[in-house]
């Protein structure tokens, strides 16, 4: 013969019974999420790829014709072939970023790590973004770092970090302006390396040091805005950091520059 | 004699791109759209240079350098054209019997030169 239910006790299972119903809830919410998430990034990857091809079919023509196999062409002519070659790459490079993103949201990238110098690669993303920065007469400079030891990381992770940070100093710093790079050590011992890259741009509100490091975030993204892109760059610069344990964020005031920081474990675990 | 590629790829853009691109620099052109059709032109022609698609739409281009391997079959060197720089594509390539693997699109002078230095 089973006792009567106390008032607490029947009160107390109603509870538990609509607690389980919110917790199923949520859950199918969740799955929802999940599975919506999973679309999306199946649609990207996908459309990435589509895209990829007949632009490759493009960049491959027009290089034909710039290298004058199918007969000479005046300089006009082919100013006007490179300036497709040049349109096509940039375009295949912002694909290639929205991939890189894909990838790293879902979880597919992993690290190849080796010792190497990190100075050497600073100074190769510098290198290569000189063109790009003297257009805009800005100078770009590693201003110390000789000291640093050989850091263990992926090397073309970190490469793709600093080309996304200084080409964002390049893109958001006016005519004449200064981006420079700075490594130093820090930390109880000395165990944990700190970058900064560093402009003189126009800066960003602290109400938006979170948002630009949120995916297709821009702080201006009316379609008149005067900078156009993915929207992906620091997005994807703050997975990969992440992925090796680091931490990366932004210190800035609106009209006086910006200086964006990342730290990286000098003395990682060995695989 | 000229030497001969075969293009391996599903996009009929990208091959017309390479087709006029290696016809204008001397090569013998052939093209596949599957790995069916890539095994089937392989075995009935002498391959020099293969530029194989990893993607294709009866299966993974790694698949034709299975069916080929075997005696004289396979050609000199296969360059495997993929859309992404993964290190695990890369590897598996490699493991597959690729002599290179090029991200597309390709700068056609550094695959001219690599065409090149392949059948030196």
């Amino acid at each position: 013969m089973s006792m009567p239910d106390s008032p607490d006790s029947a009160a107390l299972r109603r509870r538990l019974s609509a607690l389980e119903a919110q917790r199923e809830e949520a859950q199918r919410t969740i799955d929802e999420l999940n599975s919506r998430d999973a679309l999306k990034t199946q649609f990207l990857s996908n459309i990435s790829h589509d895209l990829r091809t007949p632009l490759a079919a493009i960049i491959t023509h027009a290089e034909i014709l710039r290298e004058g196999m199918l007969g000479d062409l005046n300089p006009r002519q082919r100013d006007s072939v490179s300036g497709i070659v040049n349109g096509g790459q940039q375009l295949i490079d912002m694909i290639d970023e929205i991939l890189t993103y894909v990838r790293s949201a879902s979880d597919q990238v992993t690290l190849v790590r080796t010792e190497f110098c990190i100075t050497e690669v600073v100074d190769q993303v510098r290198l290569l973004n000189e063109a790009l920065a003297a257009r805009k007469r800005l100078t770009i400079e590693r201003v110390n770092g000789d000291d640093i030891p050989p850091v263990y990381a992926d090397r073309d992770k970190l490469k793709h970090v600093l080309g996304n940070l200084i080409g964002n100093a390049i893109k958001f710093t006016p005519d004449g302006g200064r981006i420079w790079i700075s490594l130093s050590r820090r930390g109880a011992e000395a165990d944990e390396l700190l970058v900064e890259v560093g402009d003189t741009g126009r800066g960003i509100a602290r109400d938006h040091y979170e948002l630009v490091f949120r995916e297709f975030a821009q702080v201006d993204s009316s379609p008149s805005r005067p900078h156009h892109g993915t929207g992906l760059g620091l997005a994807i610069a703050r997975k990969l950091v992440e992925l090796h344990s680091g931490m990366i964020w932004v210190e800035s005031e609106l009209g006086k520059g910006s200086r964006f920081f990342f730290t990286l474990p000098l003395n990682p675990p060995r695989d | 004699m000229a030497a001969r590629i075969l293009i391996v790829e599903d996009s009929a853009l990208v091959t017309d791109a390479f087709e006029v691109l290696f016809g204008e620099a001397g090569y013998e052109v052939d093209s596949a759209r599957t790995v069916a059709e890539a095994v089937e032109l392989s075995k009935r022609k002498s391959v020099d240079v293969m530029l194989l698609d990893l993607t294709l739409p009866d299966g993974n281009g790694l698949e034709v350098l299975d069916a080929l391997r075997g005696p004289d079959r396979l050609p000199r060197a296969t360059l495997a054209m993929t859309g992404d720089s993964d290190p695990d594509t890369r590897r598996k390539c490699l493991e597959a019997g690729c002599t290179d693997i090029l991200v597309k699109p390709v700068p056609i002078r550094d695959l001219l030169r690599q065409i090149e230095r392949l059948l030196a």
